[in-house]
């Protein structure tokens, strides 16, 4: 700050206007919106209500929806009674017609002090057993991905709601002003697409960053406008200096406007950001045994992988919620024992690797990592070899920031077509992921449209047996 | 909207610590989210309503809810605690202690109840709901300000609390403010110089008048009312189809702003254009048929299961659509329940639900489902489409036939073999138990050839990954053959180096012999994780001397680097493991088979359940006890040496049960079942088509080509999205917690009961839209005219009178100043819904022509500019900011219309693999780009442009950091910046005076003397640093020049 504006500032600005300033520090202030209806930078770090157990998300999300018969969910009647027909009534609204009960393709194993059982599909996920806390009592009502991807991201199929990412960092802010505090990649395009990490009605700020997208690798993935090719970055500070004097003298004719001061300083922020955000890509900086760790040595892993890594170094950095995308690919209505395998291959290891990791540096306690699918897939048989879309049980696994280590809540039915009381929705999975962030489901609230919006709905009960 | 319940809550107004406060803050709430699902609205549950202390009071069917001080005896009390038998509430998980607790001292405390939120009066007293009245302008004490009513009534307000409206704006800066406003472009310096130079007492009616006549204006007005008909140009809930001719109704709008439609027509055309009378001209009739697309463009779940949730769906977006859009009120509350706060019944809604039950806007409610467009051509074209259609459909039918036969027979074969098929599936799982590995490191080989190198084929050379590799138009099947000598009869191992498999592997022939099929295509991954390298396709036997081995694929063919031929790596006297093919050929039966009964066999592996259990349990020591099956009961007895033993007793059995299929039986009933299980092994595989006899192939591909001709001889008439009556016409039930699952009383069609009144029924034919569209645009309708006078006050000004834009109910913020907005309305309705009259009467005032200068005093009072004493300083919007930017560059493209989406109508416009493929970078103008749901335009996304899927009247304007990468990034920004720099490079005169031509046409105003000099300083400091090397080193320092220029706030802020 040059002393012109300085002493423009001291002389121009009613008193008021000069405290906030003084008290809340330039660079909190600059990202007033909305023209002077908040003076408050909607980023900045708000406190929870409550003392949070979990700082911070990282979301690895399963697209397509992986079958919990065949991962998490050991039915031991199922292989024996494989053939018959399910003994009890279907759903009344199903995605595809299914036959008989189909068995498991792959053995289960008791893994940890916990004993928990884990198909071989994940072996090194198995490692870890004893950090995970699995809600196998999971449902939702939505039978289709672009229904179910909504609810999972939104808790609505029916209207476009903001997604949980924003609702967090509308609670939270984030806690490096530098970075994006929501931050999606190689999000899907698909199913809802960005409504699945957009802001809807709440302010554009806490929309979801999308970095890289659906086939874009991992590597290729980038913030957008991050960096152009042309201008070197001295001419590019130099161009921000001018335009910044520019803005200054303009001040002198206006009068203080919130508005325009902002604008000054998001520029500061934007150059800041293109310092560090590409920093936070790119992976060389890792040691080789943390990228043969994660994967990155393998061509089946490499993607995925390198997704994990980037979460966790996000996460580092104070991302407030990280979304990673294992991107439409569990959607097993044929072909359930070639690519529920590839699947698992190509994330099994990286996902094994971002525990252990975060674990190894402390972040575990504080950070809710969170594995989830759409859907789960049903016990009876697709055609000869897969397994349609089930909505009404599935499996999901929560670890660190507050949850239950090495626990197990709910449970299916004895086939697993049903998830069992006491069940867990999408709503209740929704307040407890807050609660766990020190957020009241029921109190944190935006009034739109004429009524105050909750992520839950009118639903939604924290599963308190779950909590450490 | 089924949660709408929740705005209660947070509109409790917090008193003094009181029983009302205690009721506010600890028993409402669970009221609204525990109980009023049920114990509300029209037809509470039980009869007993929980929304008003008089209700809980008298209670329901079970008698009263509490007894005010006695909560022991309080029936609700002991129902919420469990004490009263079977009835527990609410239903679920028990209310929590604490809050069973806190009913408890409440009824304690006598019950009190709060007052802020009360059901809403049903008499229509709120301000909106009333029409408005002839207001009386009021007297000032400055009349001399008061160019126009307007401004009576916006000094009056500012003179009641002693504030003095803004100086005018100075000429350049209310050009330019009128210029951005109107057309979305900044003034040209030509217009700015003629301007300054009128000093004619009506010279800004002169600017205003030109702008109105512009093209741009409808282009720039149409904008705004796009964002409230929520317009894009794709689906984009869950599937995102492309709306292809969504553009027609967007380039209808902006027609309809040019020629000034008259507001009251554009509302009906909107809603029920096609009921309109028929017009003789076909393009008004087309015209009518496109503005119905209004009600069809919004963002639908294409693909759900629950065909009626998805219609309802659609409808209540409609509703909810047309409520906002028109009438600023939330319609979509009252889907679940009364509205709690506006006079909307759930009667209403279902009654205004029911038009547009009977109206069609979807051809079907299928997975995914199909919406319905107009066909804009002549009856007689329309007719023959149709019939064209059918044609089509036919063919369908007619190859459906024969392939339906040619499979009944493939299928009567395999049945009636079953017991060869068993053992030919049994003998190619032997196989597939020695494992095929590629040949060990340093291992003989016999030939290894280049993929490219063959001998002979209709593959083209050379193969290319990921290429069909073959001629284009050429026919299949394709197939590539190397010649291979071999020293003496012997078995050799044959595999392949990088075998892609993207669209399914090669068939093998071997001396002009089939001997392995193609393995299926790759699903859902670029190949699959185990397949780098050389990939074994089996050990055959090859003839001493020459050997033809053919590789083939129908329709393509698959690359591979090379193949190579080695001896068998088996050791000696191990059997060599034969295909299904090869097996399949032994026992005279198709190999197709063979694979389903291994598929199924490997599946079941002597499940208890399984008809063959008997036999996937051979020599396995299972007891038969284990069988669960009927047929178990055909086996008692059985005794078996062998396997074939086995296979040969269910082909007896299932000879036995085809014979006898009429009959009853149920051990043989269970094989009759296997036989024709849908997904079973005796299905007809997949490539039936392969065994098909010649004839029938040769009629079905005559078919296709026909079908094809026919589909590419389709004429290709131009279409619009639109509704139209539907062919039944019905009223809706109300849906009770907006569920159909659970259906109350009838709602006959109707309109809002608190506006329109009673009236007699609509008649039974028709759906009663054309009705609703007459009702909404009647002169004393209170919202419609308030509603859009409104809107247009904020699209000029940057804050409605209502700063609710879409919300006139009691939610929605009240009026800043009710008798200017009444008079606007009046006006508007007077000058027969003209909105460019309403400009003028709002441009042409002096509060439009203030200064937005600062000013402490007024800031202190007036800290929002809610009474407007000076004009809003306003950030240019998304579009305005990118056309600007090129309209300064002189790169903006001012083509008219269309679209420019290249995909199909209904394709996915980004699916599941790639990111929607829309060019963006065009330099059309902003309203023409794509709107593409979930995958916008990131600069418009980045500058607010709102969520296309609901209605917006009031976008956000808010300044974060990706703009400002943009600014400093973006390929707009790089492009035109380097344009406008070559611009003035090619200017003659000095480096000042180019300085002082980027000023002008940046900001519409001259550079002062200081600003030339800093930039030419910045100028040069730039040409240092840039490398003495750089090419176009002139036009480089230029480009930072403009670039920071188009960055600055002057550029994007309107004074």
């Amino acid at each position: 700050m040059n002393a012109h504006w300085n002493s423009y500032l001291n002389k121009n600005l009613p008193r008021r206007e000069m405290l906030k300033l003084a008290s809340a520090g330039f660079g909190q202030f600059a990202l007033a919106g909305l023209l002077g209806a908040t003076d408050r930078n909607p980023l900045s770090v708000r406190e929870p209500h409550f003392p949070a157990k979990a700082k911070r998300v990282i979301f690895l999300f399963m697209h397509g929806g992986p079958s919990h018969m065949d991962t998490f969910d050991y039915k031991p009647l199922l292989k024996r009674d494989h053939g018959k027909p399910l003994p009890f009534a279907k759903r009344k609204v199903v995605s595809a017609e299914t036959h008989n009960l189909l068995q498991s393709p792959w053995e289960f194993k008791q893994y940890g002090q916990s004993g928990a059982w884990v198909s071989d599909l994940f072996p090194n996920v198995a490692k870890h057993v004893d950090k995970l806390c699995f809600v196998k009592s999971m449902w939702g009502s939505n039978s289709r991905h672009g229904g179910a991807l909504l609810e999972l991201h939104t808790g609505s199929d029916t209207f476009v709601r903001p997604s949980m990412g924003s609702w967090v960092n509308y609670g939270l802010g984030t806690e490096n002003q530098s970075m994006p505090g929501y931050v999606t990649i190689c999000a899907s395009q698909s199913h809802g697409g960005a409504n699945n990490f957009g802001s809807a009605f709440l302010p554009a700020p806490y929309a979801g960053t999308p970095v890289g997208s659906v086939g874009v690798p991992a590597r290729d993935a980038r913030i957008p406008f991050i960096s152009n090719k042309e201008t070197p970055r001295d001419i590019q500070r130099m161009e921000i200096d001018y335009a910044q004097q520019l803005n200054r003298r303009q001040l002198e004719d206006t009068g203080p406007d919130r508005a325009l001061e902002g604008r000054i300083e998001s520029f500061e922020l934007a150059f800041r950001m293109q310092a560090e955000a590409p920093e936070l890509q790119d992976l060389s900086g890792e040691s080789e045994t943390t990228r043969k760790m994660y994967g990155l040595d393998n061509p089946v892993t490499e993607d995925f992988g390198r997704q994990c890594l980037m979460a966790r170094r996000l996460s580092e950095k104070g991302v407030r919620f990280v979304q990673i995308s294992h991107t439409y690919k569990w959607d097993q209505h044929a072909n359930l024992r070639r690519d529920h395998l590839g699947n698992a291959r190509e994330v099994d290891q990286p996902i094994a690797a971002l525990l252990g990791d975060l674990e190894g540096r402390g972040l575990l306690k504080d950070t809710l990592v969170l594995w989830a699918g759409e859907f789960g897939r049903t016990p009876t048989a697709q055609g000869s070899d897969g397994r349609d879309h089930n909505p009404e049980a599935f499996t999901v696994w929560l670890a660190g920031g507050g949850v239950k280590p090495g626990f197990t809540y709910g449970s299916t039915d004895d086939y697993g077509y049903y998830s069992v009381e006491p069940r867990v929705h999408f709503h209740d999975l929704h307040a407890t992921m807050l609660h766990l962030l020190g957020l009241d489901h029921l109190r944190l609230t935006y009034r739109y449209a004429g009524r105050d919006f909750r992520l839950t709905d009118v639903h939604g009960h924290v599963v308190k047996d779950i909590l450490a | 909207m089924r949660m709408s319940v929740l705005a209660l809550c947070a509109t409790a107004v917090v008193r003094a610590q009181t029983g009302e406060t205690f009721f506010e803050k600890n028993v409402r709430p669970v009221f609204l989210a525990k109980c009023n699902g049920c114990h509300a609205g029209a037809a509470p549950a039980g009869g007993l309503k929980l929304d008003s202390r008089e209700a809980v009071l008298k209670g329901g069917a079970r008698g009263a809810a509490i007894v005010a001080g006695k909560p022991a005896d309080s029936l609700l009390i002991r129902v919420v605690r469990h004490m009263e038998g079977n009835l527990k509430m609410p239903p679920g998980p028990k209310l929590p202690d604490a809050e069973a607790a806190l009913l408890a001292q409440w009824v304690e405390m006598g019950a009190p109840w709060g007052k802020s939120a009360e059901p809403a009066p049903a008499g229509g007293k709120f301000w909106s709901f009333i029409p408005a009245a002839e207001p009386k302008i009021p007297a000032v004490k400055n009349p001399s300000w008061v160019r126009n009513p307007v401004d009576a009534f916006v000094l009056a307000k500012l003179e009641e609390k002693g504030l003095r409206p803004a100086p005018p704006a100075d000429k350049r800066s209310l050009i330019r403010r009128a210029t951005y406003d109107l057309i979305g472009l900044p003034p040209t310096p030509e217009e700015i110089q003629a301007f300054l130079d009128d000093n004619s007492p009506n010279a800004f009616e002169k600017v205003v008048k030109r702008l109105l006549a512009s093209p741009r204006y409808g282009e720039r007005w149409a904008r705004h009312w796009l964002d409230v008909a929520r317009y894009a140009d794709s689906n984009g809930l869950d599937e995102n189809l492309v709306y292809k001719n969504a553009f027609r109704y967007r380039d209808y709008v902006i027609a309809a702003f040019n020629k000034d439609k008259p507001y009251d027509q554009f509302v009906r055309e909107q809603i029920a254009g096609d009921l309109l009378p028929e017009s003789p001209a076909l393009d008004t009739q087309f015209e009518r048929w496109t503005a119905t697309g209004f009600l069809s463009l919004g963002a639908k779940m294409l693909a759900e299961d629950d065909p009626v949730k998805m219609e309802m769906d659609i409808i209540d977006e409609q509703l909810d659509t047309i409520g906002r859009t028109f009438m600023g009120l939330t319609l979509g509350c009252a889907r679940c329940h009364d509205h709690k706060f506006d006079p909307i019944p759930a009667k209403d809604y279902y009654g205004m639900a029911g038009i547009l039950k009977s109206t069609k806007t979807m051809e079907n409610f299928k997975v995914v489902a199909k919406w319905h467009e107009y066909v804009l051509a002549p009856k007689e074209d329309r007719d023959r489409l149709a019939a064209h259609e059918a044609r089509i459909e036919a063919k369908t039918k007619e190859a459906g036939k024969i392939s339906g036969a040619e499979n009944r027979k493939l299928t009567a074969e395999a049945k009636g073999n079953v017991g060869a098929y068993l053992m030919a599936a049994h003998e190619t799982m032997l196989a597939g138990k020695t494992a095929l590995k590629p040949l060990p490191a340093g291992a003989t080989v016999l030939v290894e050839r280049e993929g490219s190198s063959f001998d002979a084929g209709n593959a083209s050379k050379p193969l290319e990954p990921k290429k069909p590799n073959t001629e284009k138009d050429a026919k299949g099947p394709f197939f590539a053959e190397f010649k291979i000598e071999a020293p003496r009869d012997a078995e050799y191992q044959l595999e392949l180096l990088d075998e892609e498999r993207g669209g399914g592997t090669h068939d093998l022939h071997i001396n002009g012999e089939m001997v392995k099929a193609g393995l299926p295509p790759v699903q859902n991954r670029e190949a699959s994780p185990d397949d780098g390298g050389w990939s074994p396709l089996g050990i055959f036997t090859l003839r001493s001397g020459s050997n033809t081995i053919r590789l083939q694929h129908k329709n393509r063919f698959p690359y591979f680097a090379k193949l190579r031929v080695a001896p068998s790596p088996l050791p000696a006297g191990t059997p060599v493991p034969r295909t299904a093919v090869q097996i399949a050929r032994k026992h005279r039966v198709n190999p197709s088979f063979v694979e389903q009964f291994v598929e199924h066999i490997e599946r079941s592996n002597g499940a208890a359940a399984s008809a063959l259990y008997a036999f996937e349990t051979f020599g396995k020591q299972r007891p038969p006890g284990e069988w669960a099956s009927p047929a178990a009961k055909l086996f008692e007895g059985f005794q078996s040496k062998s396997i074939e033993d086995v296979a040969n007793r269910y082909q007896e059995l299932f000879l036995k049960a085809m014979e006898s299929r009429e009959a009853k039986d149920a051990p043989l009933d269970a094989l009759k079942e296997f036989l024709d299980e849908k997904f079973g092994p005796l299905r007809a595989p997949g490539n039936a088509r392969d065994y098909y006899p010649a004839e029938a192939v040769a009629a079905l591909v005559k078919i296709e080509e026909e079908q094809k001709l026919l589909e590419k001889e389709t004429p290709d008439y131009p279409r619009a999205m639109g509704v139209r009556e539907s062919a039944k016409i019905t009223d809706l039930p109300i849906h009770i917690r907006g569920s159909h699952w659970t259906l109350g009383d009838k709602a006959p069609r109707g309109f809002l009961t608190v506006i329109a009144g009673d009236r007699p029924a609509l008649p039974a034919d028709v759906s009663g839209r054309l009705e609703f569209a007459n009702w909404m645009t009647s002169k004393d309708h209170p919202l419609t005219a308030r509603v859009m006078a409104n809107r247009l006050w904020r699209w000029h000004f940057g804050r409605g009178i209502v700063p609710s834009t879409d919300n006139f109910g009691r939610l929605g913020e009240r009026p800043t100043n009710q008798p200017l907005l009444d008079w606007l309305a009046l006006r508007f309705v007077e000058k027969g819904w003209s909105v460019k009259s309403m400009h003028e009467t709002i441009m042409l005032s002096n509060a439009y022509r203030m200064s937005s200068g600062y000013d402490s005093a007024a800031f202190e009072a007036d800290p929002g500019n809610a009474l407007l004493w000076r004009f809003n300083r306003r950030r240019l919007e998304a579009e305005a900011i990118r056309d600007g930017i090129m309209s300064v560059s002189g790169g903006l493209k001012l083509d008219m219309g269309g679209t420019i989406l290249s995909y199909k109508d209904r394709q996915y416009v980004a699916n599941t693999s790639k990111r929607g493929g829309v060019d963006y970078e065009r330099d059309i103008r902003a309203v023409y780009i794509p709107v593409v749901r979930s995958s916008m335009y990131e600069v418009f996304t980045a500058f607010d442009l709102p969520d296309p899927a609901v209605p917006q009247g009031d976008r956000d304007s808010t300044i974060v950091a990706p703009q400002a990468l943009f600014m400093l990034n973006g390929a707009v920004v790089l492009k035109h910046s380097r344009r406008m720099a070559d611009m003035l490079l090619a200017l003659s005169g000095s480096d000042a005076d180019r300085i002082r031509a980027a000023y002008e046409r940046s900001f519409s105003r001259p550079a002062s003397d200081k600003e030339v000099e800093q930039a030419l300083g910045f100028l040069e400091r730039i040409g240092k640093v840039l490398p003495a090397d750089s090419k176009d080193k002139r036009a480089l320092a230029w480009q930072s020049l403009c670039k920071a220029l188009i960055a600055s706030n002057e550029f994007i802020y309107l004074n």
